[in-house]
This record gives structure tokens, C-alpha cells and sequence, in this order.
């Protein structure tokens, strides 16, 4: 089977990957820094509830996981922080296994499984409170150490190389997912999960492989969270604030498609920044703004930037086709 | 409301703060050069959490910024420099979003910056400031772990955590003793980051070594917006002490869900109480707050210049809080430093601010002296409100007040 849709993908990444060289304002790379962030852990949502159809209200649960994990993990063990982050990244696909497994094994669809996982993020985030590893409610401090060795740069411009490269890996991942039998299933569970187990598929090692898979790049998310700000507390980790970024994002982008989460993300943080840029001084101004521009976006691009895009200049429309044949196949 | 008064305007503050997103679209970023064209003076950060949860305390701090600012320009500018030039940020009441601001301020060219209020967002701001050797002066967080992480930057005009836990405690086993020592037990209500767990966790060690015997200890996320669980529980607990730290908002409902519920201790005992020596509080919710013990920052009553600022401050209809003053305060060391550093320089700043001997700040403090960023002489007072006032009943050097303790019953 041939793989397409990469070209896309690298175009992408390398026209993002040569901001840097165009400015060199660090309010700029601190901004895109973050939409970014943001786009890579609404990739995270969106490849569980875009092309698997189960909305979490809860990706913080591995978001918090992994930017703990990381966090811990030096501050107490004095483990380097490359090697946390992996393990981050490890603790939150485990996390999402563990979350997954208990979820789909009782049947949790729809809005049932939208509060099990919020629910979950909550505990998490009450847990982290509390707990004397996570330093309670006082948190947890990365000491400044601006060395490579650290993960701590000097330049925001390495950070943004280095959460590019997690995009980057994010779209790749989800390009191969779209191309993948694994992903014909998860599109098949989502539109029809009676028919698609009716046609042999393992319903739930499916949901569950989706679910891994989401949880490990929102849990990347995290990871760097807690290394470019070096200061976590459980309500920044496992606070609903994270967890309405991640939906937010592919909503408003274009849920199951591969750039809606990046778009979303761009559109929401530019949108915020815009807001903030006209109201000047009236607090919360740019907040209504931003706030009543959103129902509008959600109102008149139902399908999202991507779907909107779509619209506007109709081309092949290669993914739904994908599927389909993805079905026959299995 | 505060925005009112506020004597820049928005085109000066766009033309300062302009994030630039569109610019950056079009790929012509040269925001510092074009900000510097934009005049002379001096740029100086103003980032408090206008928006979200503390937004209340943040636009208290951002009026005593602008007022010192204001009475600066007012006089023709700090000697040498010439005048201020505001730079205001919302941190939106999140470590990241204080952390953008800084950005954008250290963009815009700001001299150094002034606020940060909660303590999470005062440990990711101070940082970020420091990539830049940007002096920063924290008005308030109270977490010591903000001054000794070692950034050269870093400058808190306030006491930490553990002075005013140290001075709260020495105050309240003064005040027990000399009443006879009728309370014994207490309970602890804390907001659940870093600002009131850490106070939590010191007050839980040191406790229990003065004699007393903590009930319970209950967390509660920042906003709360229902404390009847809460109060329900320490009714059932019956402690002779109350002890909340927590944030303006959260303080006020649960000083008034005790009193609907008619649960009266001996004390209600505050350290950094959110509203428990505010002057809003008691106004608005004079019962509620009556006899209401707090540890906390406060002005020096004997300060005329204080007593100027709370005249000043209330002819705006605005009420004098500790965010208030400790701003003006802090905006006012920053002009000395300038004054003295000769230029506005960061790193001559930093060495002005390091060698800092100022004494013409609102607060009972002495003069300043920075210790590892720490100022040596920053102490807090201990308040009650007693009538329709607030009073000061320690340190006994400008006490107004006798403590009244237990709290006669209702």
C-alpha cells in the first residue's frame, strides 16, 4: 500500500520550522510556543474523539500525567529530564490504557464516557492537591538550569523547534493512522460500532489502541509544559482548563482531520491575542470579544476552519474516500 | 471599574503592549526597534490578574501602581530618567498567561516589573524576567520559594511565608495567654495552591509546638463558590479557633456562611486572610466580619504619606487594600532605584535595587534592604476589625487597639 498524504505534512512543518528565522521576537516563538502546545494536545484529543468518536472531557488525566511524571521525577529522583520525558510520555499512554480499559470495558459511550473521564481528571487533580510526591498543593518547581543536559534553553526558539518536532510527529503519527487498517476500524467504530464489530472488528482493543495513542501525545503536551515552565500545581496539570484547550481546538478546527487540531489552535490563540490587541486596557473586554467570535465560528463553521476551508475551495477530499475503502477491506 | 481613572489612554497602551500577531503574519517583526522610536522616558511593567479568579485583587494592584506612577509623573518624572511610561499586562489569573505578559513587556522594552500577586504566577513570571535579567519586584506572593531559587532579578518588597507565619503564630499565643489561654484547638481552611497549602503545611508543623491541637485541615480550590460543606464541618468539629487563608472572594463567602450558619469559635484567626483586613469587607459585610483577627501586610498608620494615599484612594470610590499600598509601594522603590541607578538600565537597576536603603514606601518596614532578593525589614501587623474599622493590635509600636479576644457571643 502506498502512503500518501506526507507531503502535506512536511510542507507544513517546514514552513512552521522557519518562523525563527523570520523574527526573532520572543513574544512571537512564546505565543506560537503555545498554540502549538495546544495543537498537539487537541491532536491528542482529536485522534481519540475525532476518528474515534469518543469525546473525553478529561485528556487533563494525561496532560497532568505526563508534566508530573517529568516534573517529579527530576525534582525528587534526580532522574535528567530526557529520560522523564519519555517516561511522561509513558505514564500517560499507561494512564489512558488504564482509564480506557476501565471505561470501555463497562460500555461508557457518549456523554456517559465524557463524564467518566472527567471524572477522572478530577480525581487526578485532587490526588495532586494533596499529595506529599506532587508537593501537595504548593506544587512542584523545576530548578533553572538553562543547559541542554536540563532540557532548559536560553533560546525560546530551541523550544519551538522542539514542540514543532512533537507536532510534527503528532500529524506523521495521525497521517499513519488515516492510512492504516487500524485506522479504517477506528472510523468504523465511530460512525457504527454495532455494524463494525458486526464485521469483525475488536470493538474494544480498538477503542482501547485509540485511547493509548491520544493519551501518549497529550501526555508529550504535558511534558513540555512542565519544562518550559518549570512550575506545575494541580490545577494547572489536571485543571478542566487543559482539558477544554484539547477539545476546543480540534472543534474548532475541524474534528478528524489531521490539521483541524494545528488550525484550531492557531485560530483560537491568534483570536485571544487579536481581542487582546483591541481592547487595550478594559479587563475582560477581549475576553467577550473572544468568547462571542468563538459562537460565531462554532455557529457558521460547524465542521470547523478545516471544514470551512473546504467549502470555500472545494478540492478531493481524500480521507472520507480512505475510509470507505478501509471498511470494504476489513 | 478601576479603568475610570486611568490617565493613559488606550492608543498609548496599544502602542506599548502591541503583541504584534498580525505583524508577525506578515513576517515584519522589528517590535523592539519600533517601540523604542516611540519616545523618551521609561517603560515600566504593571502585570497583575485583571482578569479570571483574582481579578479583584488584580485591579487593586494595578490602581496603587498607577496611583504611585501618576503622583511621579505628576511631579515631573523620576530625576534624571524623566517620566513613566506604564506598561500594563493581565496575567489572567494563570502562571502562563503572567508568563506571556512578561514577554510581551520585555518586548515593549519595560526597565523592570512590578506585580505578579499570586504566588504561581510570581514563581513563572520572576523566571522568565530573569532570562532577561529583567528586574522584577514582586508586590505580594508570599511563597519563599520565589526568593530563593537565586535569580539575580528577582526583588520582594513583601514578607514570605515564613515571617508571617513566625509573627502570626508569636501573635496568637501572645493573645491567648493573656486571655487565659481559652483556646486549644484549631481548624485550618486553606485555598488549595501554592499560596495556601504552603501556609497550610507551615502552620500544621508549627501549631501543634505552641500547644495547639489542629482538628482538621480542609483544601478548597480557588474559586469556591459554595462553603456550607465547609462550615457544616467545622460546626461538627466545634474548634476554638478558625483559621482560613484563602483569596478575597472565598474569604467573604466563608466568613458569611459561618455566620448564617450561626457558628461563632473564640477567634476567627487569619494569616494573609483574603478579605480579613479589607476594607471592602467590612463595609459591605460589617457583622460578618466583625472581631475578624487577620495577619497580614498593612500600611504604617503613623505614615502620613499613607494615611494621604488612603484619602486618595477612597476619593476614587475604591477601597484601600493591601494590594493598594503595597503597589504604591513597590512602584516607588523601582523610581528610587532608577533615580539612583542614573540610567534605565536593567543591569544598573538590579545593583540599584540590591543596594536599596529606601525608605519612602507606606509600610512599617524601615528601610529596605535586600537580602537575596528578600527585603530584610518587610514584616506583617496583625488587624482586627473591631466597630466599622479596621485596627492594628500588633506589633505594639502602632497599635490602635487592645485585641478583643474570645470573641464576645453573639
Amino acid at each position: 500500500m502506498k502512503a500518501p498524504g506526507y507531503l502535506s505534512v512536511v510542507a507544513v512543518v517546514a514552513a512552521l520550522a522557519l518562523v525563527p528565522f523570520v523574527t526573532s521576537s520572543n513574544v512571537i516563538l512564546n505565543f506560537l510556543v503555545i498554540a502549538l502546545l495546544i495543537a498537539l494536545v487537541g491532536q491528542g484529543w482529536n485522534v481519540l474523539g475525532g476518528y474515534g468518536g469518543q469525546y473525553s472531557f478529561g485528556h487533563a488525566a494525561f496532560f497532568g500525567t505526563g508534566a508530573y511524571t517529568t516534573a517529579v521525577l527530576q525534582v525528587q529522583y534526580g532522574i535528567n529530564a530526557w529520560p522523564g520525558f519519555a517516561i511522561g510520555i509513558a505514564a500517560g499512554a499507561l494512564v489512558g490504557a488504564v482509564i480506557g480499559f476501565l471505561s470501555f470495558r463497562s460500555g461508557l459511550k457518549g456523554s456517559y464516557f465524557a463524564l467518566v473521564t472527567l471524572a477522572f481528571a478530577e480525581v487526578l487533580r485532587i490526588v495532586a492537591s494533596v499529595a506529599p510526591i506532587t508537593g501537595a498543593g504548593v506544587g512542584t518547581l523545576i530548578r533553572l538550569d538553562v543547559r541542554f543536559e536540563a532540557f532548559q534553553f536560553q533560546s525560546r526558539a530551541i523550544f519551538y523547534w522542539i514542540i514543532l518536532a512533537l507536532v510534527a510527529l503528532s500529524l506523521v503519527i495521525v497521517r499513519m493512522i488515516e492510512n492504516s487498517r487500524f485506522g479504517a476500524r477506528l472510523v468504523a467504530v465511530r460512525e457504527n460500532e454495532d455494524a463494525a464489530r458486526a464485521l469483525g472488528v475488536d470493538v474494544m482493543a480498538t477503542k482501547l489502541g485509540a485511547m493509548t495513542i491520544s493519551a501518549a501525545i497529550t501526555a508529550a503536551g504535558g511534558c513540555f509544559y512542565a519544562q518550559y515552565y518549570l512550575f506545575l500545581d494541580a490545577g494547572i496539570a489536571y485543571g478542566p482548563w487543559i482539558s477544554v484547550e484539547a477539545l476546543l481546538a480540534p472543534i474548532i478546527g475541524g474534528v478528524g482531520t489531521i490539521y483541524g487540531p494545528l488550525l484550531g489552535a492557531l485560530v483560537v490563540k491568534t483570536l485571544g491575542e487579536a481581542a487582546k490587541h483591541v481592547t487595550g486596557t478594559a479587563p475582560g473586554l477581549d475576553l467577550i470579544i473572544y468568547g462571542a467570535v468563538l459562537v460565531l465560528v462554532v455557529g457558521f463553521a460547524p465542521r470547523g476552519v478545516a471544514g470551512l476551508l473546504e467549502r470555500l475551495w472545494p478540492r478531493r477530499s481524500r480521507a472520507p474516500a480512505r475510509a470507505e475503502e478501509g471498511k470494504s477491506r476489513d | 471599574m478601576t479603568d475610570k481613572r486611568n490617565t493613559f489612554s488606550r492608543r498609548n497602551f496599544l502602542q506599548t503592549t502591541a503583541v504584534g500577531v498580525a505583524a508577525a503574519a506578515t513576517g515584519t517583526i522589528a517590535m523592539p526597534a519600533v517601540l523604542r522610536a516611540q519616545g523618551a522616558g521609561v517603560k515600566l511593567g504593571v502585570l497583575q490578574p485583571v482578569t479570571g479568579a483574582l481579578s479583584y485583587s488584580g485591579q487593586q494592584g494595578k490602581l496603587g501602581a498607577t496611583i504611585a506612577i501618576d503622583e511621579i509623573n505628576a511631579a515631573g518624572g523620576i530625576k534624571g530618567i524623566g517620566r513613566i511610561e506604564p506598561v500594563l499586562g493581565d496575567a489572567q489569573s494563570t502562571p502562563d498567561g503572567g508568563n506571556a505578559e512578561v514577554e510581551k513587556m520585555n518586548a515593549a522594552g519595560v526597565v523592570a516589573i512590578v506585580g505578579g500577586y499570586a504566588s504561581s504566577i510570581c514563581l513563572a513570571t520572576t523566571q522568565t524576567a530573569a532570562r532577561y535579567d529583567l528586574p522584577y519586584i514582586v508586590d505580594v506572593g508570599v511563597t519563599d520559594a520565589i526568593v530563593t531559587r537565586g535569580l539575580k532579578n528577582t526583588f520582594r518588597f513583601g514578607p514570605g511565608f515564613g515571617v508571617i507565619s513566625k509573627s502570626a503564630l508569636d501573635n496568637l499565643v501572645a493573645i491567648n495567654d493573656k486571655a487565659g489561654k481559652p483556646a486549644k484547638t484549631v481548624m485550618i481552611v486553606h485555598e488549595d495552591s501554592a499560596f495556601g497549602s504552603g501556609l497550610a503545611k507551615l502552620l500544621n508543623a508549627q501549631l501543634p509546638e505552641r500547644g495547639f491541637q489542629i482538628l482538621e485541615t480542609i483544601p478548597h480550590p480557588t474559586p469556591t463558590r459554595d462553603f456550607n460543606n465547609v462550615v457544616l464541618k467545622i460546626k461538627a468539629q466545634n474548634p476554638d479557633i478558625v483559621v482560613p487563608a484563602n483569596y478575597y472572594n472565598e474569604y467573604v463567602l466563608l466568613a458569611r456562611t459561618m455566620q448564617q450558619q450561626r457558628v461563632r469559635p473564640k477567634a476567627i484567626y487569619s494569616v494573609l486572610g483574603g478579605a480579613a483586613s479589607s476594607y471592602k469587607f467590612v463595609k459591605e459585610f460589617p457583622e460578618a466580619a466583625q472581631y475578624i483577627m487577620d495577619c497580614n501586610h498593612w500600611f504604617d498608620p503613623r505614615n502620613p504619606k499613607a494615611l494621604e494615599l488612603k484619602k486618595k484612594v477612597e476619593a476614587q470610590g475604591q477601597f484601600y487594600t493591601y494590594e493598594v499600598f503595597m503597589n504604591y509601594s513597590c512602584v516607588l522603590l523601582v523610581a528610587d532605584a532608577l533615580a539612583r541607578a542614573g540610567a534605565a538600565d536593567r543591569a544598573k537597576l538590579n545593583a540599584a535595587l540590591e543596594s536599596s536603603t529606601f525608605t519612602g514606601h507606606v509600610m512599617p518596614y524601615g528601610p529596605t534592604k535586600f537580602v537575596n532578593g528578600q527585603n530584610q525589614g518587610a514584616a506583617p501587623a496583625n488587624t482586627q476589625v473591631l466597630g466599622n474599622d479596621i485596627q492594628v493590635i500588633f506589633p505594639e509600636t502602632f497599635a490602635s487597639a487592645k485585641p478583643v479576644f474570645p470573641m464576645p457571643p453573639a
